[in-house]
């Protein structure tokens, strides 16, 4: 039977690059976080002294939980502003509210705009010396109205989470909303024929049949929020910001492991550590999410 | 239909204004993100000194000069043709090497096979930064690190959203149009290339576009695999554009308009196609 033997040479090319440059990777990275090596020279093996290094060490441990602290505090604002303000939009577009399809373009257009542009566009707004708000506010009450924005350390995590609620509604909004136009109309005609209005029909009957939707976003979210690069990075740069303020997990990792001496030291050891880390942090959060998804789903 | 327009007559009276108002605010809203893109769009046809007094508005007169600085002096051509090669490539051989991989793995029936489909869904909860410091030396030690190539691979590798969609649309390909081929005659490899990728169009097309998005726009692994001005794509030369943002003022907004002219385009011809890859995926699962 060659017909049966065929499969081996459709997922072979697949098989070998995802398994060298994908699942390789990771599990080096974990054989790398016990040694103390900088790339090139001798590996010394140290046990699990990256991770002391990481959680205890008087600096280091500072600037690792101040992340992780920045981590969670954007995890929370998904799970309790972006992610109900997603479900809120695609509602919206649902129910076909005036202008809907306009709406849902302008909308999920942000997905498509790379964060570099992005963070330009942030920027031209909220420069402190030629940005718009700026601009706009110095007109209408002088030069004491004028704001520091993104070097102001009481604004620059909102701003952020304005920032992200741009750019990275879109997706999400567009996953709750194809989830909601599967609910079959007899379902949802019922509910309107017993007189529910909007909100009612959305408490009643939507909203309890979007777990799939639910628990996807929710995942990728997890996952995105664990791995925040890109925005903070663009809007103040490698080192978090005004006192570290907009300091992520990998942003710290990124420092270490390709920063070279800009940032004190480079340790491909000591930067697996904090992927490691990660990679923990991510599985315990994506199986507490299942578990809890499932729960509800019963 | 017809029943649920009956029923809207009996909306409470506030219901209507509500949704209007709240219409107003949405459209409002909406509007920032094309209002933001369009205004960079003519500024960058501003002059240096326009664009001082008028950031936001109409030109006072159009010039190219921008575009030349940009184009000419700054190199952008040949950031725009690496954006484009890395980008075209790595399409194609992903395409190709995702739907090998689904179709093996959806028509065939071997032992093993549930365990292999878990395996390529790994890369789906695990993204590929967190082996990002191996893959780094890896790259290095091939001297394919600063080298278009390498990244190619690397987001060929990165195939398990690509693995999961191909999956669900050849589940449901009817097998006896394939047993059919066989007994005509055609290989293995022939059925794949002639029958099943014909009929794949729409699949093939969607996970392009998607994936088309997010490897333009692609900051992390350009950041850390191509750091020589050589192999630098767009993205990141607008990057360090606006991180000197007040050197490079009257700069920025071409070389903006440069990177956002081809997502943009795509956009408003398939945005319904992006969504489409995006949550073909991800609703059932």
């Amino acid at each position: 039977m060659r017909k049966r033997k065929a499969y081996i040479g459709f997922i072979a090319p697949g098989f070998v690059i995802y398994t060298l440059l994908m699942i390789i990777p990771i599990g080096c990275a974990v054989y790398y976080s016990f040694f103390n090596w900088s790339g090139i020279g001798p590996m010394e093996f140290i046990g699990l002294g990256n991770f002391k290094k990481l959680f205890t060490d008087a600096r280091m441990s500072g600037i690792f939980f101040n992340a992780l602290k920045n981590n969670m505090k954007y995890l929370l604002c998904v799970l309790f502003i972006v992610t109900p303000l997603q479900i809120f939009f695609a509602y919206m577009i649902y129910i076909k509210i005036r202008g809907h399809k306009y709406i849902r373009l302008m909308l999920f257009l942000p997905y498509v705009i790379s964060t570099s542009i992005a963070g330009f566009l942030a920027i031209l707004l909220l420069d402190p010396n030629i940005g718009v708000f700026n601009e706009i506010l110095g007109a209408l009450g002088g030069q004491n109205a004028k704001r520091a924005w993104l070097g102001d350390p009481d604004m620059v995590f909102k701003i952020f989470v304005c920032v992200v609620i741009w750019q990275c509604i879109g997706a999400g909004m567009m996953i709750f909303y194809a989830n909601m136009q599967e609910i079959s109309d007899e379902i949802v005609e019922a509910a309107v024929i017993d007189g529910a209005g909007e909100i009612k029909k959305f408490f009643y009957v939507i909203f309890p049949m979007m777990k799939s939707s639910m628990s996807t976003n929710i995942t990728l979210s997890v996952i995105y929020a664990l791995t925040m690069f890109d925005i903070p990075y663009i809007l103040v740069g490698p080192q978090g910001g005004v006192n570290n303020k907009l300091d992520f997990v990998n942003m710290v990792f990124y420092r270490y492991a390709f920063g070279g001496s800009y940032f004190g030291e480079t340790s491909i050891g000591f930067g697996s550590s904090i992927s490691v880390t990660m990679f923990v942090i991510i599985m315990v959060f994506s199986l507490v999410t299942s578990r809890l998804m499932k729960r509800f789903g019963e | 239909m017809k029943k649920l327009q009956k029923n809207k007559k009996i909306e409470a009276p506030g219901t209507r204004f509500v949704k209007n108002l709240i219409s107003v605010i949405l459209i409002t809203y909406s509007s920032l993100s094309i209002f933001l893109i369009g205004n960079t769009m003519l500024s960058s046809f501003k002059t240096k000194s326009d664009l001082i007094n008028n950031t936001i508005g109409w030109p006072k007169s159009f010039t190219l000069e921008n575009y030349g600085v940009v184009l000419g002096q700054e190199h952008f051509f040949r950031y725009f043709l690496n954006s484009v090669i890395l980008v075209g490539v790595s399409l194609i051989c992903l395409e190709l090497v995702s739907s090998m991989v689904a179709y093996g793995l959806a028509q065939y029936e071997f032992k093993g096979r549930g365990v292999l489909q878990t395996y390529f869904l790994v890369g789906l909860m695990f993204p590929i930064q967190l082996g990002i410091l191996p893959l780094f030396i890896m790259l290095t030690k091939a001297h394919l690190n600063n080298n278009l190539l390498g990244l190619v691979l690397i987001y060929t590798a990165n195939l398990s959203f690509p693995v999961f969609t191909f999956s669900k649309f050849f589940k449901e390909f009817p097998s006896s149009v394939i047993e059919s081929a066989r007994i005509d005659g055609a290989s293995e490899f022939q059925i794949y290339t002639k029958m099943v990728l014909p009929i794949s169009k729409p699949v093939i097309f969607t996970v392009g576009l998607l994936n088309f998005v997010q490897l333009w726009n692609d900051f992390f692994m350009p950041l850390v695999f191509l750091t020589k001005t050589e192999v630098r794509t767009l993205t990141l030369a607008v990057y360090n554009y606006s991180a000197n943002f007040l050197a490079n003022w009257n700069k920025i907004f071409a070389a903006a308009t440069i990177a956002l002219i081809p997502v943009i385009i795509i956009y408003f011809m398939f945005s319904e196609q992006i969504v489409a890859g995006l949550t073909g995926g991800a609703v059932k699962g």
